[in-house]
């Protein structure tokens, strides 16, 4: 009973050492099957958000009449989204620029890593407050490490209203 | 166990005890035949003084001393750091809704709330210094060399769970910093070429910074990394035992000191000062909450944590079309490189001066991170600085 008292296991012969190395064996699989059938599950689990789909969306942003020729403006506008276990209302805002006539829309985040690019009009430049980034009026990189230009997203205009396409 | 002659356990042939409050259970056998008091049968079934006893006893080389106790330090940390950590989970409450009134509350209205908030803040940039500080000693030393290559390589596995604890844990406040800071470092993930869109989906659990992102980050915080540090931690521990402490690079004269008392002394004391600079920073500089995370918010410049600073001023500097260098590979390399520094670095000695480009590039790469990061500190307004004084947001 003591573990000064416990006796070491006598040497095994042929015949054990051979039962031994199959029921080893049987272990491993069984033990991998164990594993696998909680691991499976759990990967899909976890990885579950990659399934989503996004699809589009076409949001009502600004009349028409309030963005003058030449003018950036920053719009905020909100959109409801699935937000994991919740439906919230989520708040987005984008440039909407008009140069010749023509309305884009430029998302803020930077092309970089994703700060946010503030309009200045004075200079008709965006700028990016991490890196250093700078973009001009039509979204092209002046200066600094953005690889492209700002992301445009689909603009139409119809019965004096802006809309503006994003991808929920 | 073999009945010693009595002969053999007088005092003079006996290795003298270093502390005498230990029983002495050297003989099982005897311990059984009579009846023993409760610490000798106690000890008869745990073997816990044995194990106390084979610590304070563990042999230090000579010319051992002050910066062999940072190991210690850094574990009573991480303890205050599960502590509190444990305490605020019971006060928490990880969705968008709540993040940041919970921690509001914590923060203000929770007896000593403040304090075990700070404690826990101020404490991942205490142990990320002393962190710093026993890497840079294990690698001057050489300490890394044969065979204490394994405890180095789990040393810098741990290192790596520690950035992971402080990335995951800066989100949870839910604030404009944390929401922020998260959105533009998850999107490093994204920079990787192929897998990027879908890894940048499987960190934040949905395309954008949400409350799958919370409640993932604070799963990885509260249990994936705490059960990975404490494996590691015990390989680590481990590893320290079965090799024993490696002394000075040139081997000095005299015989190895037990561990208690000489050692164990100086590790208190600098436990004492640790702690007591934790406390102190914590008291003084209480931690702060900005306004709530608005994910439409266009004014706000995200900044992360002090010591992710030297990898935000090296994407500033790359020019476009190369951030991957600096999201990815630059610190892939490091990582690599200090992974496999053991076998690396293939000189006999491990003197510092015999030890050539080993040492001279590790000085570089450290003096590099020293420099960017000391960049990024000087020009962090004042304002984003971490310790916003509590005052500013107390105001109902």
């Amino acid at each position: 009973m003591d573990h000064e008292t416990q006796q070491p296991t006598p040497p095994l012969d042929a015949e054990a050492m051979a039962r031994r190395k199959f029921l080893g064996r049987v272990v491993t699989v069984l033990n991998i099957a164990v594993v696998g059938v909680l691991a499976v599950p759990a990967v899909q689990f976890a990885a579950a958000p990659l399934k989503h789909r996004l699809k589009e969306e076409w949001l009502d942003v600004l009349g028409d009449d309030e963005l003058a020729e030449g003018e950036t403006r920053e719009v905020a506008y909100t959109v409801a989204v699935q937000d994991g276990y919740q439906k919230v209302d989520r708040k987005y805002v984008v440039y909407l620029s008009r140069q010749d006539g023509e309305v884009k829309c430029f998302d803020p985040a930077c092309t970089h890593l994703g700060c946010r690019v503030k309009y200045q009009s004075d200079q008709h430049r965006y700028f990016c407050p991490c890196h250093g980034g700078v973009f001009d009026e039509s979204g092209k990189v002046v200066s600094g490490p953005p690889p492209k230009g700002l992301i445009q997203h689909p603009v139409k205009v119809e019965g004096g209203r802006i809309y503006v396409s994003r991808m929920v | 166990m073999i009945q010693e002659p009595p002969e053999s356990r007088s005092p003079e042939t006996r290795e003298r005890p270093i502390i005498t409050m230990v029983p002495d259970v050297e003989s099982a056998d005897q311990l059984a035949r009579e009846r023993p008091a409760l610490r000798d049968w106690m000890e008869l079934r745990l073997g816990w003084w044995g194990f106390v006893r084979k610590n304070l006893d563990e042999p230090m080389p000579p010319g051992v001393g002050w910066w062999q106790t940072l190991g210690n330090l850094l574990l009573t940390m991480l303890v205050f750091q599960f502590t509190t950590g444990v305490l605020m989970a019971m006060y928490y409450s990880p969705s968008p809704q709540s993040a940041y009134p919970s921690v509001k509350h914590i923060t203000d209205t929770v007896t000593a709330g403040s304090l075990i908030r700070g404690l826990h803040v101020w404490g991942s940039t205490c142990i990320v210094v002393a962190m710093t500080l026993h890497t840079l000693r294990v690698f001057f030393w050489g300490s890394y060399k044969k065979p204490r290559e394994l405890t180095w390589v789990v040393g810098v596995l741990i290192f790596q769970v520690m950035l992971a604890f402080s990335f995951t844990g800066y989100l949870l406040p839910w604030d404009q910093k944390a929401f922020w800071a998260t959105v533009v470092g998850t999107r490093i993930a994204a920079t990787i070429p192929f897998v990027g869109q879908d890894l940048l989906v499987l960190i934040r659990g949905g395309d954008e910074v949400g409350a799958l992102t919370l409640t993932r980050f604070y799963a990885i915080h509260v249990m994936i990394l705490p059960a990975a540090l404490m494996a590691l931690i015990g390989i680590h521990l481990y590893l320290v035992r079965r090799h024993h402490i490696a002394g000075p690079v040139i081997p000095q004269k005299g015989a190895p000191q037990p561990f208690f008392p000489n050692q164990l002394f100086r590790d208190v004391i600098v436990v004492i000062i640790g702690i007591g600079a934790m406390f102190a920073l914590a008291l003084l500089f209480p931690p702060g909450l900005e306004a709530p995370a608005d994910p439409a918010g266009t004014d706000f410049t995200p900044r992360p944590e002090w010591y992710f600073l030297g990898l935000y001023e090296l994407l500033k500097i790359m020019p476009a079309g190369w951030e991957l260098v600096a999201t990815t590979i630059v610190p892939g390399i490091v990582t690599i490189g200090m992974l496999f520094l053991p076998w690396l670095d293939r000189s006999r000695s491990r003197h510092p001066a015999k030890r050539g480009w080993t040492i001279l590039l590790g000085t570089f790469v450290i003096l590099m991170i020293g420099l960017m990061t000391l960049k990024g500190i000087l020009e962090t307004p004042p304002h984003s600085a971490h310790s916003a004084p509590a005052e500013q947001h107390a105001r109902h």
